[in-house]
């Protein structure tokens, strides 16, 4: 019985579905899942797509930020021609 | 000699020795009788008989001749002749041998009477003049002003004016308290011509000439601000002290709407006198920048075509550059394009002055638009062999890359990765090439829709032996810091996993990492941090750990990453207090525990603790990473543990949901089950109902189907509601 809709959700779905999540997001941060992941994520489907809206929309995991190279620390004199 | 030189000399001659015209040159060089031979060169004597034959009566009135022959030959007329008494070739006359001597000494005193004449005009006038230009009367100092402005250009009197502190105030006071255009005009000019020698950059510095100067940049006469500008340029070249005179006489505040003129000439000594001024002078930047300056350089960088112009330009706006304040109000006026406009060209002076200058404005400009040309040029110019060239062009695209998907998808369809690749290969050992490059290339590979392609292009342009060879030693940290964090990039793209392997990655992020690990506790507190070439051991520490993180996504990398003993190193990194430590130790425990072995010895570490307080952690990517490791090592795991787990779990990531956290919350009794198991964190509420479902979980909590993570049977959650 789909029950992620109704209100007030048992503690099991509410498990399977923070499973989902943390799932979810571990695809999205680009990272591998096992076979059994995969299968569970599958079986869950329903709840997957509920979900995959809720899931942060900007990036988790990119890496470190740019960061600027700072240049203009000393100043130098040319040549006077 | 000039004609009225010569009418001099004849007048003088005439009194002095009563002799009529017409004398030859002298005579050649012969030797001496004591055998002394003169080097310099004479006149060859002509001795030409007029026609009779010679006498002695005529030879004694032609002595008087010959003397003044020998001395005032320009005199002779033309076709005269003087007959010679040289009897002996080889003996030369007592007239011939003073020839020549007597020939300079002539010259010197002609030369001496003239200057003699100026300067003793000058002096005996100077006073005088004086007085005129403190006339009251304007008509008198004009006429006054235009004499000395006349005397000014011969130099004796310039001379003597320039000595003359009254004379010279008195030009100065004139200037400045006339209404008079020709006055102004000529005092202005006599000042202007003053400057060109130092006594006199001297007299009109001593005499208060510089507030007067700068006053007349005011004037709506162009020869005035000519006269004005220049003289105030060589007393800025050249007079000492003359530059705090300006700036205290508000110089810059005059100067700067000066660039709104349209004279090219006139513009490149202002700006001249701009860089001189502000060169090493905080505050004078200031001043230029709270009256404009910035735009109005940038116009005329924009507008023109004179070379030494826009050289002299280029030169106030790196000066300008440096300045933190100047920055934003350069690249905000179009500077970078501007500046870009010039990098093609022939001369080499204006366009390193530019590429000098884009790389001290570069940070300041990442969120610039309208970069395109500009990038495009740049990535031509990473072909040079300048290294001055290298250093700028890589410089400035790596921070112009930096967080702009724009530039930095432009700068990768531009062969921006191929360019920066050869650059390095080039470059070698060079720090101030290779890290930039470097930079550039991290920032093109990744955070912008095609990164992709350019971590593809890294490997299809052969870069990723070179960039791993950067990993050498010596380690130049700046350096190591840039490479680790492209690898990490690199790895990113499925296809780069087995040359990076081949290239010895894994080994030399790990040995890499060990070593700035152990620096990093040598130094004992977490509080303090350990720099090596201005790089803290903890960003390499990052650094490393995120590029193995990536790394162990492909199962072979990963088998090796785990055969190096890195397991054992990451738990520890768990308790580092740097939550981006924390995030890719997670994350590289998270890939290394999909296989059983490396699962097991992750747990062996004692990692579920650490784990399981990370669960707690603010950051998504933390706490996610943490469950999943959490799953992972504990499928073998007895029902107890996985309880908790589950609990911790469950807890932790309403956290993020505190909607579904009320709802739960409030929809089951509060009576925990198993508070005396419960972790120190957990707020002690029940999440499953009164009838107690945990105790369902013996031996049912996996279900065959889902080994390695934890799930609960479906039977054991009976409806309560």
């Amino acid at each position: 019985m789909n029950r992620e809709e109704a209100p007030g959700k048992s503690p099991e779905d509410m498990y399977i579905q923070q499973k989902v999540r943390v799932l979810l997001m571990l695809k999205k941060m680009g990272s591998n899942l096992t076979p059994n992941e995969e299968a569970f994520l599958r079986n869950y489907a329903g709840v997957v797509h509920s979900q995959m809206s809720q899931l942060p929309q900007h990036n988790i995991d990119q890496g470190a930020e740019d960061v600027v190279m700072a240049f203009s620390r000393s100043e130098t004199e040319d040549r006077r021609q | 000699m000039s004609m009225a030189n010569i009418e001099k000399v004849k007048e003088w001659q005439e009194t002095m020795y009563d002799i009529d015209s017409g004398i030859q040159s002298a005579a050649p060089t012969v030797r001496e009788g004591d055998g002394e031979y003169t080097t310099k060169h004479y006149t060859m004597t002509t001795t030409v008989t007029s026609g009779a034959d010679p006498d002695m009566e005529t030879y004694a009135l032609t002595r008087k001749q010959r003397v003044q022959a020998a001395l005032f030959p320009e005199t002779l007329e033309e076709g005269a002749t003087i007959l010679s008494t040289q009897t002996d070739p080889s003996q030369m006359t007592n007239v011939q041998r003073l020839a020549e001597p007597s020939q300079m000494l002539k010259m010197a005193i002609i030369h001496l009477i003239n200057y003699q004449d100026d300067a003793e005009l000058a002096t005996r006038a100077v006073p005088e003049l004086t007085k005129l230009l403190n006339d009251e009367d304007q008509t008198v100092v004009c006429k006054a002003a235009q004499i000395v402005n006349q005397l000014t250009r011969k130099e004796a009197a310039r001379r003597a004016l320039m000595q003359s502190p009254q004379m010279v105030a008195a030009v100065v006071r004139a200037m400045q308290n006339t209404s008079d255009m020709e006055t102004a005009k000529a005092t202005a000019s006599i000042l202007h011509n003053l400057s060109h020698q130092r006594e006199g950059l001297l007299s009109i510095f001593k005499s208060g000439g510089i507030p007067a100067l700068v006053r007349m940049l005011s004037s709506p006469m162009e020869s005035v601000l000519f006269y004005a500008i220049t003289t105030l340029h060589n007393l800025l070249l050249h007079q000492e002290g003359a530059k705090m005179a300006v700036r205290l006489a508000d110089g810059l505040q005059r100067m700067v709407p000066l660039l709104k003129k349209s004279n090219p000439k006139f513009l490149a000594i202002t700006t001249d006198c701009l860089q001189l001024l502000s060169y090493g002078n905080q505050e004078s930047k200031l001043i230029i920048l709270a009256n404009g300056g910035p735009e109005a350089l940038v116009h005329i960088m924009r507008n023109n075509n004179y070379e030494k112009l826009l050289w002299t330009t280029s030169r106030v706006l790196k000066v300008l550059s440096v300045c933190p304040s100047n920055k934003p109000a350069i690249v905000e006026a179009g500077g970078m394009q501007a500046l870009g406009m010039h990098l093609s060209g022939s001369s080499q002076r204006l366009q390193q002055n530019c590429m000098w200058t884009l790389r001290n404005l570069s940070d300041a400009a990442t969120k610039q638009e309208g970069m395109d040309g500009l990038l495009q040029i740049l990535v031509g110019l990473l072909s040079s062999d300048d290294v001055n060239m290298l250093t700028c062009a890589t410089g400035i695209l790596s921070n112009l890359t930096c967080n702009n998907a724009h530039n930095k998808s432009l700068v990768t369809q531009n062969n921006g990765v191929e360019a920066l690749i050869h650059a390095i290969l080039r470059a070698g050992e060079k720090a101030d090439v290779t890290e930039p490059a470097v930079c550039a290339l991290r920032h093109l590979t990744s955070r912008h829709q095609q990164a992709e392609v350019a971590q593809n292009a890294v490997r299809r342009h052969y870069g990723i032996p070179a960039i791993v060879k950067l990993l050498n030693q010596p380690y130049y940290w700046p350096v190591i810091k840039a490479v680790v964090g492209l690898i990490r990039n690199l790895a990113l793209c499925p296809e780069n996993q087995a040359p990076l392997r081949d290239a010895g990655a894994p080994p030399r992020l790990t040995n890499l990492l060990l070593k700035a690990h152990q620096d990093a506790q040598k130094h004992g507190s977490s509080n303090q941090q350990t720099y090596q070439d201005g790089v803290r051991m903890e960003e390499i520490v990052e650094g490393c750990t995120g590029a193995l993180h990536i790394l162990a996504r492909d199962p072979v990398n990963r088998a090796e990453i785990a055969n190096l003993q890195t397991i054992p190193l990451f738990v520890q990194l768990l308790y580092s207090p740097v939550d981006n430590v924390k995030r890719v130790a997670a994350g590289a425990l998270c890939e290394l525990a999909l296989d059983k072995p490396s699962a097991e010895i992750i747990d062996s570490e004692g990692a579920s603790a650490p784990l399981m307080e990370l669960l707690h952690s603010n950051n998504e990517g933390i706490a996610t990473y943490a469950a999943a490791v959490l799953f992972r090592i504990s499928e073998d795991k007895n029902s107890d543990y996985k309880k908790r787990v589950s609990v911790e779990l469950t807890h932790s990531l309403f956290k993020h949901d505190p909607a579904a956290w009320e709802m739960a919350h409030n929809s089951v009794p509060m009576d925990g089950p198993y508070p005396d198991e419960l972790d120190a964190g957990f707020t002690g509420y029940g999440v499953y109902g009164g009838d107690n479902p945990m105790d369902g979980m013996d031996g049912n909590m996996m279900q065959e189907d889902f080994p390695s993570s934890m799930n609960y049977d479906r039977q054991m959650y009976s409806d309560p509601y």
